[in-house]
C-alpha cells in the first residue's frame, strides 16, 4: 500500500512537474445566449447557466463527469450516505475540509441545511416544486445531514445532485449578499466565479484548494455569442477554444472537416414533441388527434434535422431517461389512414387549424416540415410566427391548437410525466408547468411511481402511462436533438463525454489545454 | 437667455412625460415577461408567482406606473430586473463604446468619403464620377450586417488581420485595434453619405464666381481645389456629419451584436429579448432625454450663431 502510494505520488510530481513550466492558461468558450441569467443555481434554469453551475458548485452528490446516468451517481461532498428501510430518513456523512470560494470557510451541515431548504422555498427558488415532499432536513453534527421525505420520491440522489437545487451554496454568502448572491456566486467547485460583464462574458477562475486538487487550467471565460455564424468564425481564427454548435449535420461535417475540431455529440437528447390541444375543436374528437399521428413522418423529419444529431423516438419519455418506455406501440405514418380518420370525424375536406410557433429556426424549421407532412393529410396548419418570449407567453394563455414543444429535463421518467402529462400542470392553471395538451389520462400511473419502493413496479407504471398518453394521442413525440459542441484539439476534458445535464463540455480540475 | 433656457426645459417635461407613458405601456401590452426569462422554461408556476409578486408585476398598471414616476421624478433610472443593477449603471458602462464606435465610424466617413466626393467633382460625368456614384448607391442600399461580415470573412478570417470578437478592452492601441474592423464596416454607410454630400458642395462651389476668378488668375489647380474650393464645401459635410452622427448610434446595434461588442444598441436588444421592463424603460427615458437635449442646444446654438433669431 505504501509503495502504491509513493508510486501515486511520483506520477503527480512528474505530471505536475510538467505542468507548471507552461505559462497561466485561459480557455474561452461560447455559449449560445445573449447574456448570462442570475447566476444563482436555485434560481435559474436557464440553459446557458446551467454549465457555469457546473463549474462552480458541487452537490452531495453528484453525476460522474461526462455522464448523466443515475447509475454513475457517485459521492460529491458527501462521501457515504445510508437510506431507511422505508427509503424515506436519509443520512449523509459530509467530506470535512472542504473550503467555499472567497474565503467563506469551510462547508458544513449548516450549509447543506440552508442550500436545501433555500431551493424548497419559491420565494427564493425556481426549482422548488422538486422539494415538496421534504418534510425536513437537519444537521446531526456539523458534518452529518439528515433528510426526511413526508413521501417517496422517484430520485432522492437526484434532488440532491449537482443539478439545480442540488447545488450547495454558502450560508453565509447567501445570507450576506441576499437578493445580490446571483451576482458573486459562492460554491466549492473546482472554478470559482471571478467577473461577470453583462451582454458579454462570465469569468471564472481555478479554485486552488479544490477538494478533488488544483485544476490544470487557470481560468476560463465563457462568452455570450447568440450568432452562431460570429461563434464558428471566431473558433476559426482560434480565438475561441469551444464553442456550442449548430444542431445540424451540415454543421458537424463542416467542422469535423476542417480537421481542427472535435465535435462533441452527447446526451441529453432534448425531445420534439408535438402537443395536441383536446381543449381546443376539431382536436376534441381523437380521431381528428390520430389522423394528425398517422400524418407524421418522424424518418423525414430525422433526415431533414440529421441522422448525427437527430434520432427518432415514439415515447413521451425521451430515451435515456429511467423509465424510457422503448416498447411503446404507436401510431405509424400512414397519410392515407389519416384522411380516412379525419372523414369518419366529419371532415370529409380536411381541417384548418391556427399554430403559434417561434421564430427560432430550432423549432421553426422542423415545424415548417411538419406543416408539409400534415397538409398531405388534409391538416393545414396556419402559422403564427412569433417572437421567441411573446410565444412562450402564447401558448401558456392556452391559444395555441398545436404546440411544439423542445425541452431536456432532469433524466427520471417522472419530471417529464408530471411537467408535460399530468392534470395538475395544465396551462392556464394555478398550478401550471407544460401541459399543453390537457392530457390527463395518466394521473394515477404518475403519482403512484413516484413514491413506489419497488423498482419494477415504479418502472411498469411509467411505462402503462406512456403508453395510456401515446393512445390517448396526447402528444406526438418526434425526435430528440443532441446536445453538440466544438473544441480544439488542445483541450482535452480529462473524462469521456458522453452525456452532460449541464448542457455542455464542463470543464473540471483534470482537463487540460495545450499549448 | 437663462430665461429661455428654463423655459424651455420646462416645456421639454410633457414631451418626456408623453414618451415615459408611450414606452410604458407599450412595454407592457408586448406579450411575455421577465419571469420566464429569468427562471427558466421549466420554473414551477409557484416560483414564477412568487418571482412576479416580489418585482411588482403582479400590481395594477397604474400602481406600477405612478412607482416607475416617482423614481424618474427621484432621478432614479430604477434597476434591472434581471441582473439588479442600477439602469444608469449599465448604460454609463455601455455608453463609451457605442460613442467610440460611432466616432470611428465618422472618422471613416470623412477620411475615405470627402477625397473620393472631390475626385467626383472634379471629373464630374467622367468614368470615375459615374464609378464613384455606383458604388455609394451600392454602399448605401447595402445592409450593415453584410458588409460586417463581409469584412471579417476577409479581413479577420483569410487574412488574419482584426479579430472576429471585438472586445473593447487594454489599452489605447489595443482599443483601435479592436475597434478597427466594426468601426470600417458601419463608417461605410457614412463614406456613401459623405462621398455625396462632399461631391454635390464641391460641385456648387466650383460653379461660384470667385473660383473662376482665381482660376482666371492663374491660380495653380491644386490651389485651387484644396484653398479655394474645400473650405467652403465643408460646411455642407460638417452639416452632414452632425445629422448622420445620431443615425451611427443607431446602426450601431447591428454592428455590435455581428462583432459581438458591448454597447448602446446591444443591451437595447438583451432588455428586449429578456424582458427586461426596467431597463427597457430606462434605455428609452435617456434616448429621449438626449434627443431633446439636443434639440435644446441646437436652439441655443442657432440663437448664438444667427442674430436674428431671437431667443425668448
Amino acid at each position: 500500500m505504501k509503495f502504491l502510494n509513493a508510486t501515486a505520488l511520483s506520477v503527480l510530481l512528474a505530471t505536475s512537474a510538467l505542468t507548471t513550466d507552461l505559462h497561466a492558461q485561459e480557455l474561452t468558450m461560447a455559449v449560445s445566449a445573449q447574456s448570462a441569467g442570475q447566476l444563482d443555481p436555485h434560481v435559474s434554469t436557464r440553459t446557458e447557466d446551467k454549465i457555469v453551475f457546473g463549474m462552480v458548485f458541487n452537490g452531495l452528490v453528484r453525476f460522474a463527469p461526462g455522464s448523466m446516468s443515475g447509475e454513475d451517481i457517485e459521492p460529491d461532498l458527501a462521501e457515504s450516505w445510508e437510506t431507511s428501510e422505508d427509503g424515506l430518513v436519509w443520512t449523509f456523512h459530509l467530506r470535512q475540509g472542504v473550503q467555499f470560494h472567497g474565503g467563506y470557510g469551510e462547508m458544513t451541515a449548516a450549509d447543506v441545511v440552508y442550500s436545501l431548504t433555500r431551493a424548497a422555498d419559491p420565494d427564493r427558488s425556481g426549482v422548488s416544486s422538486d422539494y415538496t415532499q421534504f418534510a425536513s432536513v437537519e444537521a446531526l453534527d456539523d458534518f452529518t445531514v439528515q433528510i426526511t421525505l413526508a413521501e417517496g420520491i422517484p430520485s432522492l440522489l437526484g434532488v440532491v445532485a449537482n443539478y439545480h437545487g442540488g447545488n450547495i451554496v454558502s450560508a453565509r454568502a447567501a445570507e450576506e449578499m441576499g437578493e445580490n448572491f446571483h451576482t458573486n456566486p459562492i460554491g466549492t467547485g473546482p472554478f470559482a466565479f471571478d467577473e461577470l460583464a453583462e451582454g458579454q462574458f462570465v469569468r471564472l477562475v481555478a479554485n486552488p484548494d479544490y477538494f478533488r486538487g488544483a485544476p490544470e487550467i487557470d481560468a476560463i471565460t465563457i462568452r455570450y455569442i447568440s450568432s452562431a455564424s460570429a461563434r464558428d468564425l471566431a473558433f476559426q481564427t482560434g480565438e475561441l477554444d469551444m464553442i456550442a454548435g449548430t444542431r445540424e449535420d451540415r454543421w458537424v461535417t463542416n467542422m469535423t472537416e476542417t480537421g481542427e475540431a472535435v465535435v462533441d455529440v452527447f446526451e441529453p437528447g432534448e425531445l420534439r414533441t408535438l402537443h395536441i390541444n383536446a381543449a381546443m375543436p376539431p382536436f376534441d374528437d381523437i380521431r381528428v388527434r390520430q389522423a394528425v399521428a398517422h400524418a407524421v413522418n418522424r424518418e423525414e423529419l430525422v433526415a431533414f434535422m440529421g441522422a448525427s444529431v437527430a434520432r427518432a423516438n415514439e415515447a413521451p419519455v425521451p430515451d435515456g431517461y429511467l423509465g424510457h418506455n422503448a416498447d411503446v406501440s404507436f401510431l405509424a405514418y400512414d397519410p392515407e389512414r389519416a384522411r380516412e380518420l379525419l372523414a369518419e370525424a366529419g371532415y370529409p375536406d380536411g381541417i384548418t387549424v391556427p399554430v403559434a410557433i417561434t421564430e427560432r429556426a430550432s423549432l421553426f424549421a422542423p415545424m415548417q416540415v411538419l406543416q408539409a407532412q400534415l397538409a398531405a393529410a388534409g391538416i393545414n396548419v396556419e402559422l403564427e410566427v412569433m417572437e421567441h418570449s411573446a410565444w412562450h407567453a402564447a401558448i401558456r394563455d392556452d391559444v395555441s391548437s398545436m404546440v411544439l414543444y423542445g425541452a431536456a429535463r432532469f433524466p427520471v421518467a417522472d419530471t417529464y410525466l408530471t411537467q408535460f402529462y399530468h392534470s395538475d400542470s395544465i396551462v392556464n392553471t394555478p398550478s401550471a408547468v407544460t401541459n399543453f395538451s390537457h392530457c390527463d389520462v395518466a394521473d394515477n400511473q404518475i403519482v403512484q411511481a413516484r413514491s413506489e419502493p419497488d423498482q419494477d413496479v415504479q418502472m411498469a407504471l411509467w411505462a402503462e402511462a406512456q403508453q395510456l398518453i401515446v393512445d390517448e394521442v396526447c402528444s406526438i413525440p418526434l425526435f430528440e436533438l443532441l446536445q453538440v459542441f466544438a473544441r480544439s484539439p488542445d483541450v482535452d476534458l480529462g473524462y469521456e463525454l458522453q452525456g452532460s445535464l449541464s448542457l455542455g463540455p464542463v470543464i473540471t480540475e483534470q482537463s487540460t489545454l495545450a499549448d | 437667455m437663462a430665461g429661455f433656457i428654463l423655459r424651455r426645459l420646462l416645456s421639454t417635461i410633457p414631451t418626456l412625460l408623453g414618451v415615459l407613458t408611450i414606452v410604458f405601456v407599450m412595454i407592457r401590452v408586448a406579450p411575455g415577461d421577465p419571469a420566464l426569462a429569468i427562471l427558466g422554461d421549466n420554473a414551477s408556476q409557484e416560483a414564477l408567482d412568487a418571482f412576479r409578486e416580489r418585482m411588482g408585476l403582479n400590481d395594477p398598471m397604474w400602481v406600477q406606473y405612478l412607482d416607475f414616476l416617482r423614481d424618474i421624478a427621484r432621478g432614479s433610472l430604477g434597476e434591472s430586473m434581471i441582473s439588479g443593477t442600477p439602469v444608469l449603471t449599465s448604460i454609463m458602462e455601455v455608453l463609451p463604446y457605442t460613442l467610440e464606435l460611432a466616432l470611428g465610424a465618422v472618422f471613416f466617413g470623412v477620411v475615405i468619403g470627402t477625397p473620393l466626393g472631390i475626385m467626383a467633382a472634379l471629373k464630374r460625368n467622367g468614368w470615375l464620377d459615374y464609378l464613384l456614384r455606383v458604388v455609394s448607391l451600392v454602399g448605401l442600399s447595402f445592409p450593415a450586417f453584410l458588409t460586417a461580415i463581409l469584412l471579417i470573412l476577409w479581413l479577420a478570417i483569410d487574412w488574419r488581420l482584426f479579430p472576429v470578437i471585438s472586445t473593447p478592452t487594454g489599452g489605447f492601441g489595443d482599443r483601435l485595434f479592436n475597434l478597427f474592423l466594426p468601426a470600417l464596416s458601419l463608417g461605410l454607410i457614412m463614406v456613401a453619405y459623405v462621398m455625396r454630400t462632399a461631391r454635390s458642395a464641391m460641385l456648387d462651389v466650383l460653379g461660384e464666381d470667385y473660383i473662376r476668378t482665381a482660376r482666371a488668375k492663374g491660380a495653380p489647380a491644386r490651389r485651387l481645389v484644396l484653398h479655394h474650393a474645400l473650405r467652403n464645401a465643408l460646411i455642407p459635410i460638417v452639416t452632414v456629419i452632425g445629422l448622420y452622427f445620431g443615425l451611427m448610434i443607431g446602426n450601431a446595434v447591428l454592428t455590435e451584436i455581428i462583432f459581438n461588442r458591448p454597447g448602446l444598441g446591444k443591451l437595447i436588444v438583451l432588455a428586449l429579448n429578456q424582458r427586461d421592463y426596467s431597463t427597457l424603460q430606462g434605455l428609452m427615458v435617456f434616448s429621449a432625454f438626449l434627443v431633446v437635449m439636443v434639440n435644446l442646444l441646437t436652439d441655443i446654438a442657432y440663437g448664438l450663431v444667427d442674430p436674428r433669431v431671437k431667443l425668448k
